[in-house]
């Protein structure tokens, strides 16, 4: 037996995983009383950018009473735990592969290049709501090069390409020295942009109004940081939580979109479980390449193109299906951590989706749609009009509320989606 | 409600201009629910606010192009029209001269890779750590859309930070500089390898008879990060008097598992053993690694066995490894900084054998690096005033205190995310010698100006017409200039896409690696060439030459072209290639891999051959479904298309320069037939291509060859493009509409001379346009 007297830092690896004992219940960062009051809300967002191929997915019937499809039956035992949703596209988001800028932000036509502005990404405009209760804002994983989170400016967010740099910030402690090391920057940090600040305004005087402008943006860019230096100042000075896992290795094959999605998955059980964050997004692999999926011969990109041929689309469905059994694992692993005595899944919306609703033809209506958690009355097939339904910011607004944020409209929406009841 | 439109201040009551939108526009462009979610009654007369003034800028083009008012709604007299767009451009115009066409701009991550490194001297790849850049009209040095946030100033301070540990040295001189003459005999897959598929002599000679990725040679295990070279003696046997080529990969290898980059491809000549030389900054734990092109696989070989097997082989006399060249210590990246000055033992947790500089004077020796850093990372002189805040700063490090050396990096850190070195400052009007410096070592360089530009900018020299050319010339040939090549070409002519799509293997098994890396350099050969010899720039579209290669000159089933070295090579008239179109790395940057589109490679040519790119699809159109089984062909789908009058006005334009296209597939071989059912190209032929089309002007042609004659009938609206895609990307702005006169001269002047492209060049640096801001 373990006769060591139960320290702060066992009680965590025991509440962690083993136990399933909510990490905050012990260990609140801050309004403790509150946040046991309310539970706490998280948003998921996964986007696979080939598209998933909508007459696999999505049910003929409407309703309640829908019979699984080929995609839907790898996650048939959380069928009351999901609904499909299909007809959503964003309205002025046109065909094209680069409608994935667009895909969580919904800034109109990312296809024609010239002139194309980005603005603020679904899990950003929520975290500058709610990400300061976190170690971490956000978390913004990418199979990728880049992500799915963009500032109000349009600026990219610098996704996380490495999962094993994601586990050592949120659940590593350093060495001392390390430590010691990490604050020294923290202080340089600020010091270093209190300089280039009044750098910045010494600046402006002499600048035209168009200049001005830029300058601001920098002005704006330095105080953000700075402000996340303070936050960042106080996490380092308290524990990270521990995990009963092994620090995650990354995975460098540069076409295994199934290990890569796994990665992905499970790094966001554990951020979510330890309450390091509230909201992630990811993308997943689209490459050219061919994925090591057994029966699979040609690559990921090539298959989408389809064209309808049946040999292609044999192929294609393996790697879905291979993507489908992980979104059943996703689920599972959240419905079985409990906090507070309700399931995780309850309380995480988990948003599975594309850019593209036919990835043939890049087309962007008519998206593929699994939403699941979140403590919604789910096991319905929401069909709406693909020619005329509703923008899928509805659905976007709809999870901001579920979130706690009283949001009124976002990107293109006109209210919130009808039919996604709690 | 229409009494309170808000741009009667520009217009008062009575004018003319206020009439004419009350009658024509605020009818259905207002209130709650505007036709369009367009409100034309919010627009202001101030034309400083940006978004204010796009939306202007948009009824301009709106009503210029006759857009609006509907045809459905009486159309208002031309001159009433043009009454009002004159207005706004005015506007545009007055704020334009206010401001500068040119605004404020970031270093893109490309610009500031390369600024750093020539700053500090070091090597450091920092573009990865930055997210990636928008772009605006087709570049990504365009102000306008590089933004700045928070996320990315924190990524800032860690590249700086990256930089400057590469560029200072906290260790003592290493014992010994790694050196090595050896075989090819002691690589671990030749001593181990169970099949025969090297010759081994005595004298330490091997030669690798195959192609097999597990046989490729494993070379060196480097300890110490830094800049190696290396040496082989090489030469083809049994070639039959060609040369064997062989590819050198390096990175690959260490505990990571690192995916190795090809370093070069050389051509050994047959039998007279050659030595050829390169370097590679290479990482620790890393190797390089020799395979042979094109040979046959290792089992083929073991079969027959190395001794008596008569194929063509690659001989491997000798490998020479020096380095890392570091031709002082410490290196000449920490000398730049800090001088001689004098290192101290400080060590910690797990080196204890680590330096670092110490100062007996250290705000004296603050002042002196920082005052030269400074002048250097701002691009012009600096003043007290500009470099006492960084002093201030390094001054409060060491009251911290922190060491001399720390507090110095904390200085140099917080100058390089300074926005004096993070944007490219200019002042409204005629830009100074400092400005007009970095507006040419980014337009050459993508880098920074070098001490040469920086002291003639210091004297007021650059600005003479002489010197300026001078420099003009001096950049071109530099080295460095293989930025502009890369990054413009890359942006151009989309080359940055060639690996965005992988094609079909089944289909096409003959794409390989070699060819992939030809395509683009034939481009960026061929894009140089007409550089140097300042040829006409009427080749980008047809030319009677290109820079072809062996592996390149097969796939377009030319003769006479072998091994990986790039010739400038004649072309007969029936080989259907010269100029840009019908090189490989643009038929397959405009296919996607699997298909080929006459709209997409159609549109294509419209941006980017004749900078007239067409407007999108209509959103409440379907994108075509492409269904390979059905018997309609694209023709018949397109056929379709122009019988709509509201898609004709477009597909007219779009869909002639794709089907003359039509005659190359995916990954730009040429062909008479399409491919069948996904089989491999050569196996069966499918459906004959019928690239016959009809320009919107009437003029037909029957094939690609008729089709660049064509093309070349209007070599002016080419000039213009490429002038107005010049000019972008040289200044970081798009012009403005008034500027159409400006581009026009310099096509001009560019014409009297032939149309040379060195000459545009010249010219373009010479306009007006480039040397104000």
């Amino acid at each position: 037996m373990n006769t060591t007297p139960l320290t702060r830092r066992h009680f965590l690896r025991a509440a962690g995983v083993t136990l399933g004992l909510p990490f905050l219940e012990c260990f609140a960062p801050r309004g403790r009383a509150a946040e046991n009051a309310k539970p706490i809300r998280r948003m998921v967002c996964i986007c696979t950018p080939l598209g998933i191929h909508t007459p696999f997915l999505n049910p003929e019937q409407t309703g309640k009473d829908y019979a699984l499809t080929p995609y839907l039956e790898p996650i048939a035992d959380f069928r009351n735990d999901f609904s499909v949703i299909s007809g959503l596209s964003h309205p002025d988001v046109g065909s094209s592969h680069d409608s994935i800028f667009s895909f969580l932000t919904a800034a109109p036509h990312p296809e024609i290049r010239a002139g194309f502005r980005n603005s603020i990404s679904l899990d950003q405009f929520a975290a500058e709501k709610i990400g300061g209760q976190t170690r971490v804002p956000s978390l913004s994983l990418s199979a990728e090069g880049f992500g799915l989170s963009w500032t109000r400016s349009g600026a990219l967010v610098p996704p996380d390409l490495w999962p094993s740099n994601v586990f050592a910030r949120l659940f590593l402690e350093g060495r001392p020295d390390e430590v010691e090391a990490q604050r020294r920057r923290l202080r340089n940090g600020k010091s270093i942009l209190d300089t280039v600040s009044a750098q910045a305004k010494r600046m402006v005087p002499a600048l035209g109004a168009r200049d001005r402008e830029k300058v601001d943006e920098y002005f704006t860019s330095v105080r953000e940081l700075e402000q996340r230096m303070l936050t960042a100042q106080e996490w380092a000075l308290k524990p990270k939580p521990h995990v009963n896992a092994k620090p995650l290795q990354n995975n460098n094959n540069s076409t295994d979109l199934i290990g890569k999605t796994r990665l992905m998955f499970d790094l966001t059980h554990l951020a979510l479980q330890t309450d390091s964050t509230r909201l992630v997004n990811m993308l997943l692999l689209g490459t050219s390449g061919v994925p090591p999926v057994p029966g699979v011969t040609m690559g990921h990109h090539d298959l989408s193109h389809h064209g309808q041929d049946p040999a292609k689309l044999a192929q294609l469905k393996l790697v879905e299906l291979g993507q489908m059994q992980l979104v059943h694992e996703l689920l599972a692993n959240l419905k079985k951590t409990k906090e507070q005595g309700e399931s995780l899944l309850d309380r995480t919306m988990v948003f599975f989706s594309s850019n593209l609703g036919s990835a043939a033809s890049h087309s962007t209506k008519n998206l593929p749609i699994i939403f699941a958690g979140g403590g919604f009355k789910h096991g319905r097939h929401l069909a709406f009009d693909p020619k005329d339904g509703p923008p899928l910011c509805n659905l976007y607004v709809t999870m901001l509320r579920r979130l706690g944020i009283e949001a009124e409209k976002f990107g293109s929406s006109t209210g919130t989606l009808t039919g996604l009841e709690v | 409600m229409l009494s309170l439109l808000a741009f009667s201040a520009g217009a008062a009551p009575g004018d003319p201009r206020r009439a004419f939108f009350e009658s024509h526009c605020v009818k259905c462009h207002s209130g709650d629910k505007p036709k369009g979610d367009w409100r034309i009654d919010e627009l202001t007369p101030d034309f400083v606010d940006k978004g204010n003034r796009e939306r202007w800028e948009k009824v301009q083009e709106q009503l210029a192009s006759g857009e609006m008012p509907p045809k459905s709604k009486p159309r208002p007299p031309q001159k009433d029209v043009k009454t009002v767009t004159d207005w706004i451009g005015a506007q545009v115009a007055a704020f334009a001269g206010k401001e500068g066409r040119v605004v404020l701009r970031r270093l893109n991550r490309t610009e500031y890779e390369n600024t750093v490194n020539d700053l500090l001297g070091t090597s450091a790849k920092l573009q990865d750590m930055l997210p990636m850049d928008t772009s605006a009209n087709g570049f990504d040095n365009v102000g306008d859309a590089l933004h700045t946030s928070s996320f990315l100033m924190d990524q800032y301070l860690i590249a700086a930070e990256t930089a400057l540990d590469q560029a200072i040295t906290n260790r003592p001189k290493p014992p010994k500089f790694e050196q090595s003459h050896t075989g090819l005999k002691d690589a671990y897959q030749v001593k181990a390898n169970s099949e025969n598929t090297f010759r081994k002599g005595d004298d330490g000679r091997v030669v690798m008879f195959s192609s097999s990725g597990w046989v490729a040679a494993n070379m060196f295990y480097i300890k110490e990060r830094g800049r190696y070279r290396f040496r082989m003696s090489v030469s083809g046997i049994q070639s039959q008097g060609k040369p064997v080529t062989f590819s050198v990969k390096s990175g690959g290898g260490g505990m990571g598992g690192a995916k190795p980059h090809l370093v070069s491809y050389f051509d050994a000549p047959p039998d007279k053993p050659k030595v050829i030389e390169f370097e590679d900054q290479m990482e620790p734990r890393t190797s390089i690694v020799i395979l042979p092109y094109d040979l046959p696989s290792a089992q083929t070989v073991s079969k027959v066995g190395s001794e008596k097997w008569d194929g063509p082989g690659l001989a491997v006399d000798w490998v020479d490894m020096d380095g890392p060249l570091n031709e002082t210590w410490p290196p000449e990246s920490h000398r730049r900084i800090f001088g001689d000055m004098k290192q101290d033992k400080s060590p910690i947790y797990n080196q204890s054998d680590r330096v670092e500089v110490v100062s007996a004077e250290p705000m004296k020796d603050a002042d002196r690096i920082l005052r030269k850093f400074a002048r250097r990372a701002f691009r012009r002189s600096v003043t007290d005033a500009d470099i006492k805040p960084y002093l201030d700063l390094v001054a409060n490090r060491l009251a911290e205190p922190q060491s001399f050396e720390k507090a110095i990096r904390v200085g140099l850190g917080a100058i390089l995310i300074a926005p004096e070195f993070l944007f490219l400052r200019e002042v409204t009007g005629k830009l100074d010698d400092f400005a007009l410096a970095s507006r040419l070592s980014y337009f050459f360089w993508s880098s920074m100006p070098d001490e040469e530009l920086l002291a003639l900018a210091e004297q007021h020299k650059l600005s003479a017409p002489n010197v300026l050319h001078a420099q003009v010339e001096r950049l071109i040939k530099h080295p460095k200039a293989a930025a502009f090549t890369t990054n413009f070409t890359g942006q151009w002519l989309g080359l940055r896409d060639l690996d965005f799509t992988m094609p079909n293997h089944i289909v096409y098994p003959h794409f390989d690696e070699m060819l992939r890396a030809a395509m683009q350099l034939e481009t960026e050969l061929f894009f140089r060439e007409l550089i140097k010899d300042d040829l006409s720039i009427t080749n980008f579209i047809a030319s009677d030459f290109t820079m072809l290669n062996g592996r390149l000159a097969k796939h377009y089933g030319i003769e006479g072209v072998s091994g990986w070295e790039f010739h400038k090579t004649k072309l007969a008239p029936e080989s259907h290639r010269g100029g840009v179109l019908t090189m490989a790395s643009v038929l397959k940057v405009t296919a996607n891999g699997t298909s080929t589109s006459p709209v997409v490679r159609g549109a294509w040519v419209l941006d980017r051959i004749l900078g007239t790119p067409p407007r999108p699809p209509p959103a409440n159109i379907p994108p075509l479904e492409p269904d390979i089984r059905g018997t309609t062909g694209i023709r018949q789908q397109l056929a379709k298309h122009r019988q709509l009058e509201s898609c004709a006005t477009c597909h007219v334009k779009i869909d002639p320069p794709g089907f003359a296209l039509e005659s190359f597939d995916v990954i730009g071989g040429y062909r008479e037939h399409y491919v069948l059912d996904g089989r491999p190209a050569n196996y069966r032929k499918g459906k004959a291509v019928d690239c016959a089309d009809v320009l919107p002007d009437g003029r037909a042609f029957r094939n690609i060859d008729e089709f660049k004659q064509l093309l070349l009938a209007d070599q002016d609206q080419f000039a213009r493009a490429l002038t107005t895609k010049l000019i972008i990307y040289s200044t970081g702005a798009p012009p403005e509409r008034a500027d159409s006169a400006k581009i026009e001269a310099i096509a001009a002047k560019a014409k009297a001379n032939g149309y040379g492209f060195r000459t545009l060049i010249h010219e373009i640096v010479g306009s007006e346009l480039f040397q104000t801001k």
